[in-house]
């Protein structure tokens, strides 16, 4: 199987400081990668990199589009900007960097299907109808703005807004940050349900040991911009080898 | 500079022009700048050409674009109409008419088919326009996605990459509250299958006037330094959903003065007692009809 993503030597430096440094990663099919580290570590650095919302200084990004290796450095504007549309998925940590505040949910949902031509209003409806009831929004929410939606709520909506053109990657930033232990449980497991229902590819950037472990196939641990260890998700959080990796896992609570 | 003054000597032998002012008040430079502006508008339809306003002796929102285009466009030979919602008798369209008389000293009409250019507010003129006319319309707010998108940076590069998705964000969001596209004016455009354009707040009764009319169409917005056209036999579509198509409503009466059927009409209130009547808002349309009755 070919790698639906894969991210060789990346470099992002903000003047002489270091945003991330020589990142490797491969992203399978179906795979979810977590990027865990401290809060400065680069995570946040790394995945705005490889997805289009920050220009890396060197490096490469290779996207696999339909048995086809686009180098996404490299391709015009336009094309890149119509792979984020289309391809690509960005799940911010603040639902309302993601979302059109002054537009109602369903309009929110609608963009991305507008924007890729579709043009009957009918058909627009049904679809969102149908995404709302997928990330479990009550259908009679559909005219309501996003601003009137409790945190939990504005975040099924982002990830809904994502996923309504079928993206084949989607990147996470902290998805689950800011929400209540209760609610972030409720988006862990639809977000769960997701990635298997449509064999999702999914780079998720967290802090919370737990939310990786609980989602994430594979992990990189970043230190200081740099990844200090990675692999498997069970492998490197049973059995850290780095001390950073070590000290991460032993100060996880245990309830 | 030498070659404007003599212009402008030259200019003062031939009519007898206010002297204090250059021919249609904007000096000889500035106009070639704007008609430089209105040829690459031309020949990309649709698209914003930025050109460098000039400061008018008229505060912003009355017409300062309509007006800078205007004064780019006039020769001696030329006849102007100035419509103001369609009527040539209203502030606007009286001031900018004398505006004209007084610093071009060039002959004025308000019949639509005497003059070479027209120049507009919110309104198209009901009478066919020809190729030897050139319409003008005064723009208040030039980008379509101004309202939806406030960075000007990122709707140029929407512009640019035909990213509008959410243009029809807008009208789903119209349908989804009132069942039907509610937006009456400044209804969005496509010119020439590519850029959408705002067509100035001219009721979505004027939209299908744009299309393909065999006079020039130039748009001028003065404060936010814009200027966009369409050229002769270009197509306009207004956009709309498949199920859902673009409808160019107007009020369902006859106008009482001169009974037309298929003008668009003004709402007058006559008293205090809720009584309304409709006339056209095209004067010179309906005084025309007045007298060939």
């Amino acid at each position: 199987m070919e790698p639906i993503l894969s991210v060789q030597n990346l470099n992002k430096y903000y003047g002489d400081q270091v945003g991330c440094k020589n990142m490797n990663m491969t992203l399978y099919p179906g795979e979810v990668v977590g990027v865990v580290g401290e809060s400065g570590s680069g995570k946040t650095t790394f995945i705005n990199s490889i997805s289009g919302n920050l220009n890396p200084d060197s490096g490469k990004i290779l996207i696999n589009k339909d048995n086809e290796i686009i180098n996404f450095l490299e391709i015009s504007e336009s094309l890149k900007r119509l792979l984020i549309r289309t391809e690509l998925a960005f799940v911010h940590q603040n639902p309302r960097d993601g979302l059109r505040l002054d537009v109602s949910a369903g309009g929110n949902i609608s963009e991305r299907l507008m924007s890729i031509g579709q043009r009957n209003y009918g058909n627009i409806r049904q679809t969102i109808f149908k995404w709302l009831d997928k990330v479990e929004i009550d259908k009679s929410r559909v005219d309501d703005f996003p601003r009137t939606f409790s945190g939990g709520m504005l975040q099924r909506l982002q990830i809904a807004k994502n996923l309504v053109t079928s993206p084949k990657i989607i990147f996470m930033d902290e998805p689950t940050g800011g929400l209540d232990v209760s609610v972030q449980a409720k988006i862990l497991d639809l977000l769960r349900k997701l990635v298997r229902e449509l064999n999702l590819s999914v780079v998720i950037v967290s802090h919370d040991l737990a939310v990786i472990r609980l989602l994430a196939d594979k992990i990189i641990v970043m230190k200081n911009g740099e990844a200090v260890e990675s692999g498997l998700c069970d492998q490197v959080l049973d059995d850290p080898q780095h001390s950073y990796t070590q000290l991460l896992v032993s100060s996880v609570l245990q309830v | 500079m030498n070659n404007v003054f003599k212009f402008k000597n030259k200019k003062a032998n031939v009519v007898a022009q206010d002297e204090i002012y250059n021919f249609a008040y904007l000096d000889e430079n500035t106009k070639r700048m704007i008609r430089r502006a209105l040829i690459k508008a031309l020949c990309i339809p649709g698209y914003q050409v930025p050109f460098s306003s000039r400061e008018m002796p008229m505060p912003y929102g009355w017409g300062t674009g309509g007006v800078q285009v205007t004064s780019s466009c006039l020769t001696t030979d030329d006849v102007l109409k100035v419509i103001d919602q369609g009527a040539d008798d209203t502030t606007n369209a009286v001031s900018i008419r004398n505006f004209f008389k007084k610093t071009a000293n060039i002959e004025t009409t308000e019949t639509t088919g005497d003059a070479s250019i027209i120049q507009t507010r919110h309104r198209i003129p009901e009478n066919q326009l020809n190729e030897k006319q050139i319409l003008v319309y005064q723009v208040p707010i030039p980008e379509p996605l101004a309202f939806l998108e406030p960075r000007y940076q990122e709707t140029k590069k929407m512009h640019a990459l035909s990213e509008y998705g959410i243009m029809h964000v807008k009208l789903y969001e119209d349908i989804t509250k009132n069942g039907h596209i509610e937006t009456a004016y400044a209804y969005p455009v496509k010119t020439n299958d590519r850029y959408i354009m705002d067509p100035s707040p001219i009721p979505k009764f004027d939209n299908p006037k744009m299309n393909n009319n065999p006079a020039i169409q130039l748009f001028g917005a003065g404060r936010e330094q814009r200027i966009y056209a369409i050229p002769p036999y270009t197509e306009v579509t207004s956009l709309d959903f498949e199920d859902y198509p673009f409808d160019p409503s107007k009020a369902p009466h006859k106008c009482s003065i001169c009974g037309s059927n298929d003008s668009f009409l003004d709402e007058i209130i006559t008293d205090d007692d809720g009584n309304r009547s409709f006339i056209c808002s095209d004067t010179n349309y309906c005084n025309q009809r007045m007298k060939d009755k």
